[in-house]
């Protein structure tokens, strides 16, 4: 209970920061002059566009010009070569959500040789190929807010399953390892398990068919987590259509979520989790615009300020490198959802 | 090479210099003269330097191309290459990161290719009433599949020791080595394809199938050795793949059928079969490249960027049709 | 001798063959797990395969004249964005409105291949090829760059996907509406006999009177008519529009037609083909996490039982027709 009232004020805090900047906008010039690219994952993805909107909102604000790029499709191979483009030109910073972990080291390597600023948000490139992360959220602090929602849902005890989105997914992947090792590590977990990792590949239709399979093949399952937004929607969609007894919760977009968040057995979903999407795309833009005015490096322990958002300290990252956490996941409840459906 | 040009095989013969201006690739060439003023204008980072340096990402899926050429001419089409670059390039990774000198870790690349085309081989000269283009769909599956279970949880891996891939990757001054392998293989190709009696097979078969097989051509073993190759230069394409990302993953190669399809169409291999040459598929494909550097380097939305090769594509191909409908119309009256 | 008959009028009938397929995939599934057969875990996969049901019948409709569409989920794509963004942002609203506009969609779309297609004498797989970049490149444009329509923005729309009527869902009444009809039209219409006259035969088709480019100009329209279909389909279903739903998916209806019994040079094929096609495409996607395959292996799973139907197909085809082997295409 306390810990929902605290998020509860968290949201009302967050809420007060994203209108405020809204009223107050007062022009700075942190990052006059400055080009920076704004790397995707791909294109038609709604849950980027909201941070990217605010990064560039923020960015420009600050006197800075902001480029949103796309790869052709969601994948390593097409992102290099836009990473190629952009080291053509004069870029003084890429800011980018990885595709790939590994992958890109390469070209960001080259990247940085060239003299190009290489901070990265959403998903990280590995320690080696960036020079900060700035990330929504620690990774074991998302992994916590899923088995804690995920135990309360199920009352303690049962069958509980994952639905991710690829089996390539950076961010999943990390998500589910840090949610095993907190299951494993504490006994207060002892009574859940976890009965299957599915992959619904970001599809509605592969999401549903295996939403489906996994109550059939466990009838007494309680609780589905899916920590990827496609995959939840369609989750839900189907228990909901369903009145099936097995609740779901996960990461998922408010406005997505929304027709489907309740606490009765009308709908599917008690509640879910997110970040505050635009910080991210805010903290993102100071951070990438910090490090080209040199006021950080990517070093551990270094501060710097966010504009309106305060003050923020690089901390490790769990892959070695450093990172900046925006904050705590938000969580979306019956009562706030619709509200932040407004938003994203 | 301009004799035995696709667009203008059935025509009478004319003066040698006319034929080759107008022929496709003489067009091609003046597009491709076009393209690079077109970018050279649109973005003011489009230079030598920069495009070569940029080259070698998409000059990987040329090697594509070239197989994907003498498919096309057979009248088939091959949809699973883009699978047998992953799977190549995630066995080629794992070989690498068992500890496997360089060299042997190319021969695994290939021999993965080369075995993967095999399998499309044998399956539809084994079962030649099957569609290529079916058979071609399920290996498209299977193939990556195979590559998702080998990858496990997590879908992804990178190469521990990079020198090889660095090595390969190289450049003599500001030319790439791979630029040097696309042309040495694009002018062995396109030799065989035009000048051997292989290669008159070759065309033989795509024009039309029962003639040539009742004339003693080996159509199976023809069919056979094509789609083997094509797996083979798959391999060679995930190599190169590897030495800019130094790993793989499960979405390594997407769709990089459809870029080696659009690369040979445009350059005049007709899908139908029978028609085009390599010497036209290499111009369109240095067409596309330069074309997407140039478009890129402005940050040109990439659905867009992928919307004016449709509309290219889809105009190469249907404008000399309706400009031969309307001569014909005008002789006729 | 009387064995052999039986034997024969199995192997005779393409359609007889598949249903027996069909049937022992239900058998086998059902013996992993028995959920698999009960009317709900079937109505459920009628309507989460109903996108690729219906469109294997225009695919059938394209295939019977030779031809080939990729476009088709770049249409479903356009057609369902649009009406995702048209009720997001209150233009239209209800459910009859905006199946109209994206059944228009589909058929401009459709409308626009065709003649490429059938005027300019494009291939069919380069021309749709082209088609599937634009539509989707349109697809995200329209979009707002990447917004997605959610089921609140949809209100009332995607209602019908979970009314029933007469105990069935609406999604399967469309289905069968759609499959009664293709019944109705290839078998018994002028029209739907020209379609595999042209695809047998196009040249005797065009010197019996037959207008070939017409005919093909109209595959393409009905196809992308379906498309537009598939779209408000989609969108109902899930209750979502994404700009990048269903890539990938032509190539299930594609494999759902083959695997049906259409032939990819046309002129053979039928509406109970394509039906039992997508049925087993349905019934193995829907089969590989139900009966304990591992997640990464469920597509390699997939090709490899697609592959095995088809050569199956063809070995008991060949079975079937020794004599008239010699003179099959090579």
């Amino acid at each position: 209970m306390k810990k929902k009232l605290i998020s509860v004020l968290l949201c009302a805090t967050m809420v007060f920061g994203v209108v405020t900047p809204v009223l107050a906008e007062d022009s700075g010039s942190y990052g006059e002059g400055q080009k920076i690219a704004l790397v995707g994952k791909s294109a038609g993805n709604a849950f980027f566009e909201i941070a990217a909107a605010s990064f560039v909102e923020t960015a420009e604000a600050e006197g800075a010009t902001v480029d949103i790029v796309y790869p052709e499709e969601a994948t390593a191979d097409a992102q290099i070569k836009v990473l190629d483009n952009l080291i053509s030109q004069d870029y003084d910073a890429i800011c980018l959500s990885a595709n790939d972990t590994n992958a890109l080291q390469a070209k960001l390597e080259e990247a940085m040789d060239a003299g190009i600023a290489v901070s990265s948000f959403d998903s990280a490139p590995n320690a080696a190929s960036r020079q900060v992360f700035v990330n929504q959220a620690g990774t074991t602090a998302v992994a916590q807010a899923l088995v804690d929602a995920v135990y309360d849902i199920a009352g303690g005890e049962g069958q509980w399953a994952i639905l991710s989105a690829t089996s390539q997914a950076t961010n999943q992947n990390a998500w589910i390892d840090a949610m095993q090792e907190i299951i494993e590590n504490d006994d207060t977990y002892a009574d859940l398990e976890l009965v299957e990792i599915a992959y619904g590949d970001d599809e509605a239709q592969k999401s549903t068919d295996q939403t489906e399979a996994l109550l059939q093949n466990y009838p007494d399952l309680k609780v589905i987590c899916a920590p990827t937004t496609v995959g939840i929607a369609a989750a839900a969609k189907y228990l909901q259509d369903n009145g099936s007894s097995c609740k779901l919760t996960g990461l998922g977009l408010p406005s997505e979520m929304e027709a489907y968040t309740g606490d009765d057995d009308e709908h599917s979903c008690p509640y879910f989790y997110l970040w505050d999407m635009e910080g991210l795309g805010e903290l993102s833009a100071y951070a990438t615009m910090a490090l080209i005015n040199g006021d950080i490096t990517g070093a551990l322990d270094e501060t710097f300020t966010a504009g309106d958002l305060g003050e923020y300290t690089i901390t490790e990252a769990d892959d070695g490198g450093t990172e900046i956490v925006l904050g705590e996941p938000l969580e979306f409840t019956p009562e706030n959802v619709s509200e932040y459906a407004e938003l994203y | 090479m301009a004799g035995k040009s696709g667009r203008t095989i059935n025509n009478v013969p004319e003066s040698p210099v006319k034929k080759m201006i107008f022929s496709w690739e003489g067009i091609l060439v003046l597009v491709l003269i076009g393209i690079n003023i077109f970018c050279a204008i649109f973005s003011e980072f489009y230079n030598l330097s920069s495009l070569l340096r940029q080259m070698p990402t998409y000059l990987a899926e040329v090697f594509l191309m070239l197989g994907m050429a003498y498919i096309l001419v057979l009248g088939e089409i091959d949809i699973s290459v883009g699978s047998t670059v992953c799977l190549s390039a995630t066995l080629a990774c794992l070989a690498s990161n068992a500890g496997l000198p360089f060299v042997l870790v190319f021969v695994v690349a290939l021999l993965v290719g080369t075995a993967c085309g095999i399998v499309n081989a044998i399956i539809l000269t084994q079962f030649p009433e099957l569609p290529p283009m079916i058979v071609t769909l399920s290996t498209q599956i299977i193939f990556r599949g195979i590559a998702e279970i080998v990858l496990g949880s997590g879908g992804s891996v990178s190469v521990t020791n990079t020198d090889g891939f660095r090595a390969i990757g190289g450049k003599v001054g500001q030319v790439p080595y791979i630029l040097f392998l696309v042309l040495i293989l694009a002018v062995i190709f396109a030799v065989i394809l035009g000048k051997s009696t292989f290669g008159r097979r070759v065309y033989a078969i795509g024009t039309n199938r029962l003639a040539a097989y009742y004339s003693g051509i080996h159509v199976q073993k023809i069919r056979f050795l094509i789609y083997s190759v094509m797996g083979t230069m798959s391999g060679l394409c995930a190599m190169f793949l590897i030495s800019s990302s130094y790993g793989a993953n499960t979405t390594t190669g997407q769709n990089f059928e459809m870029d080696a399809i659009a690369m040979a169409v445009f350059g005049g291999i007709s899908s139908t079969g029978g028609k085009g040459n390599i010497a036209g598929g290499i111009i369109s494909a240095f067409c596309i490249v330069c074309l997407r550097v140039g478009l890129g380097q402005r940050n040109v939305h990439a659905q867009v960027i992928l919307l004016i090769i449709g509309l290219l594509l889809i105009g190469a191909v249907g404008l000399p049709n309706i400009v031969g409908n309307i001569r014909k119309s005008a002789k006729k009256s | 001798m009387e064995k052999k008959s039986l034997w024969k009028k199995i192997t005779g009938s393409r359609e007889a063959l598949l249903f027996v397929i069909l049937i022992l995939l239900f058998i086998v599934v059902t013996a992993f797990n028995s959920s698999f057969l009960t009317p709900n875990s079937l109505q459920n996969l009628l309507k989460n395969n109903a996108v690729t049901m219906v469109m294997s019948l225009g695919m059938l409709c394209v295939m019977l004249v030779g031809g080939i569409d990729i476009s088709i989920m770049s249409t479903l794509a356009l057609s369902g964005m649009a009406i995702g963004m048209l009720l997001k942002y209150d233009h239209v609203s209800g459910t009859v409105i905006p199946f109209i506009i994206a059944l228009a969609i589909g058929a401009a779309c459709g409308f626009v291949v065709g003649l490429v297609i059938s005027r300019a004498d494009v291939p069919p797989i380069i021309a749709t090829m082209g088609f599937m970049y634009i539509y989707r490149a349109m697809g995200y444009l329209i979009s707002n760059g990447g917004e997605w329509a959610s089921a609140t923005a949809l209100g009332s729309f995607s209602d019908f996907a979970t009314t029933k009527i007469l105990g069935l869902n609406c999604v399967i009444w469309i289905i069968v509406i759609c499959y009664v009809f293709f019944y109705w039209f290839m078998k018994w219409t002028r029209t739907g006999r020209k379609i595999y006259a042209v695809g047998s035969n196009p040249e005797a088709a065009e010197v019996s009177g037959i207008n070939v480019k017409n005919i093909k100009l109209l595959v393409y329209t009905i196809m992308g008519i379906l498309g537009g279909l598939g779209g408000a389909l989609q969108v109902g279903i899930y209750a979502s529009a994404m700009p990048d739903m269903q890539k990938g998916g032509e190539m299930d209806v594609i494999a759902a037609c083959v695997i049906g019994g259409v032939s990819m040079s046309g002129g053979r094929g039928s509406v109970i083909g394509a039906l039992l096609g997508s049925l087993i495409l349905a019934t193995i996607a829907k089969a590989l996490p139900l009966i304990g395959i591992d997640s990464l292996a469920q597509n390699t799973f997939k090709g490899v039982l697609i592959l095995v139907v088809i050569v199956v197909n063809v070995i008991l085809q060949r079975a079937a027709d020794k004599n008239a082997l010699s003179r099959r295409e090579m």
